[in-house]
């Protein structure tokens, strides 16, 4: 299955179809136990953010928490925010390799930069759905890609 | 001729880096025969009756607060102490842009009433120190501070380096400073800050003591506090945080301006009446969203706030979710969005604003 991609101006934000999206950027990828997802940014996001330098998670491992829960801090060379749970679930653990180093979001979102381990019973956004999602919202964002990234 | 004055305003906590950095601080700038150095604690948690706010209100000259605070915040809380003086500009590199330098001065220089003396202000928090009953208006004394953030870098050298740049820049307009030598300091009291090796020596002595209150060596408990500070330089005294704070925080000054008048009445964690203030100009300067905490926000290279992006709930949901939390603590029923909320809030049409509509809204406050 080949990926999806959107474009934002010239850069193409790959969507891979291997994987599900929530509706607040991330994309989810079953893992071994049942419904249990490694959680990432999806390259919409990082194209947004730029080179994070910054990770915090401000809730332990194992953490029950509900959807919009503030989690964590990030920083970037472009941008701040705070993270919040994509849904109600458990947060399982946080990808300890980021702590020290979180450049693994940039040059690795949809592999070794995933943020954390999550398990849930929602549903999420199909591939396809996540694009159109995307496309949505991108008049307005034009803009914005434009005036500040290009 | 006046020395320059450096106070440090001591961290919270027993962060051995910070109270590193503060001793070397204080251990090099007392042999500066330029400057008078002092060590307070934090000045956030100083009641207006403490002798180190007094101390501070008793400062003549230009003076240099270090502390670990945005620059913005440290400014409102003396502000609000009747610390006063034109803003100095510092020309170190700081994490939160601060371009916005007199940003204040033109408001509150033209004495437009939105700044009642701080004397009457302190009606809510105990009594003055006895000089200031002067009417409203006066003029901002004419004196620079210059508030730097400690957590900007960790090199001890390079608070020095801006420290002594400011000395001689301050040297050259030191002889108008004599005209503010008008409130007598209490020697007695002020004599413990003008020694500040000393206290270090002391305080590094003190015995173990409760993780939340800071002991300053004389002796004088320092309880960790949690208010709201306001900008005035920003508020446009609209009334939306007196509506919405259901813990009776603010209050009006006689001439009707905004102040926080119980500041111990707040709720300790709850930043909720900043998330209503159009203006942005409510401070918790120990929270640790930085817009939140004081960082100049809208200026310079500042960074884009992603957060709508990443799924945050509107600012008005989560204030009135945090409001529901403490008066639930406080045993009174929840009100939800019933109870102070904007009109310009609630009649918004129900569709929740796409996170790209608040993206652009930020982008346009920055002018690009
Ligand atoms: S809500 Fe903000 S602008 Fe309005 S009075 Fe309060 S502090 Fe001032
Ligand atoms: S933070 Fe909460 S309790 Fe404190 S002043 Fe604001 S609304 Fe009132």
């Amino acid at each position: 299955m080949s990926d999806l991609t959107f474009l934002m101006g010239k850069f193409e934000a790959r969507i891979p179809t291997d994987r599900v999206y929530s509706d607040n950027h991330l994309w989810l990828q079953a893992d071994d136990e049942p419904n249990c997802y490694r959680v990432g940014f999806t390259a919409y996001s990082v194209r947004l953010l730029q080179d994070v330098y910054f990770l915090e998670w401000s809730i332990d491992p194992h953490s029950a928490v509900h959807k919009k829960q503030e989690i964590g801090e990030i920083e970037s060379s472009k941008a701040v925010s705070t993270l919040y749970a994509p849904v109600d679930g458990t947060i399982l653990d946080f990808n300890e390799r980021l702590l020290d180093d979180p450049s693994a979001i940039n040059t690795d979102g949809y592999g070794k930069g995933f943020l954390f381990r999550m398990q849930t019973e929602v549903t999420f956004l199909t591939p396809e759905e996540y694009v159109a999602h995307l496309a949505a919202g991108w008049d307005k964002t034009e803009k914005l890609i434009k005036g500040q990234y290009n | 001729m006046p020395k320059l004055t450096v106070v440090i305003s001591q961290a919270q906590g027993k962060n051995p880096a910070k109270q590193q950095l503060e001793a070397e601080l204080v251990a090099a700038l007392s042999s500066d025969a330029n400057v008078e150095v002092s060590l307070v604690p934090n000045l956030y948690d100083l009641a207006a009756d403490h002798s180190a706010t007094q101390f501070l209100r008793s400062i003549p000259g230009d003076v240099i607060v270090l502390s670990w605070l945005f620059p913005r915040a440290a400014r409102w809380i003396l502000d609000r102490q009747n610390v006063r003086g034109h803003e100095g500009v510092s020309l170190l590199e700081s994490k939160s842009d601060d371009e916005e330098s007199d940003d204040e001065s033109p408001a509150r220089k033209n004495g437009n009433g939105r700044h009642g003396p701080d004397d009457a202000k302190k009606n809510g928090n105990g009594n003055g120190n006895g000089h200031g009953t002067e009417p409203d208006l006066r003029p901002v004394p004419n004196r620079k501070i210059y508030c730097l953030d400690l957590r900007d870098h960790s090199d001890a050298k390079v608070y020095l380096g801006e420290i002594r740049r400011i000395a001689s820049e301050a040297s050259l307009s030191l002889v108008d400073l004599f005209s503010f030598l008008k409130t007598q300091p209490q020697p007695e009291r002020l004599e413990k800050y003008l020694r500040p090796l000393d206290l270090l020596a002391e305080q590094k002595s003190a015995t173990s003591l409760d993780d939340d209150d800071d002991v300053p060596a004389n002796g004088e408990v320092v309880r960790r506090r949690w208010y709201p500070v306001i900008d005035y330089s920003r508020c446009t005294n609209c009334m939306e945080c007196i509506d919405f704070c259901l813990f009776g925080v603010y209050g009006l000054d006689p001439l009707g301006s905004i102040l926080v008048e119980q500041q111990d009445s707040c709720k300790k964690g709850c930043p909720a009446c900043s998330r209503v203030c159009p203006a942005n100009a409510i401070v918790f300067p120990g929270h640790k969203t930085p817009a939140i905490a004081g960082a100049d926000g809208e200026v310079g290279d500042v960074k884009i706030d992603l957060s709508k992006l990443f799924g945050a709930p509107s600012a008005v949901e989560l204030a009135a979710r945090e409001r529901d939390v403490e008066l639930v603590r406080d045993g009174r029923d929840i009100v939800g969005l019933s109870i102070g909320i904007p009109k310009r809030l609630k009649d918004k049409p129900k569709k929740p604003r796409d996170e790209l509509d608040d993206l652009i809204d930020s982008l346009d406050a920055l002018e690009l």
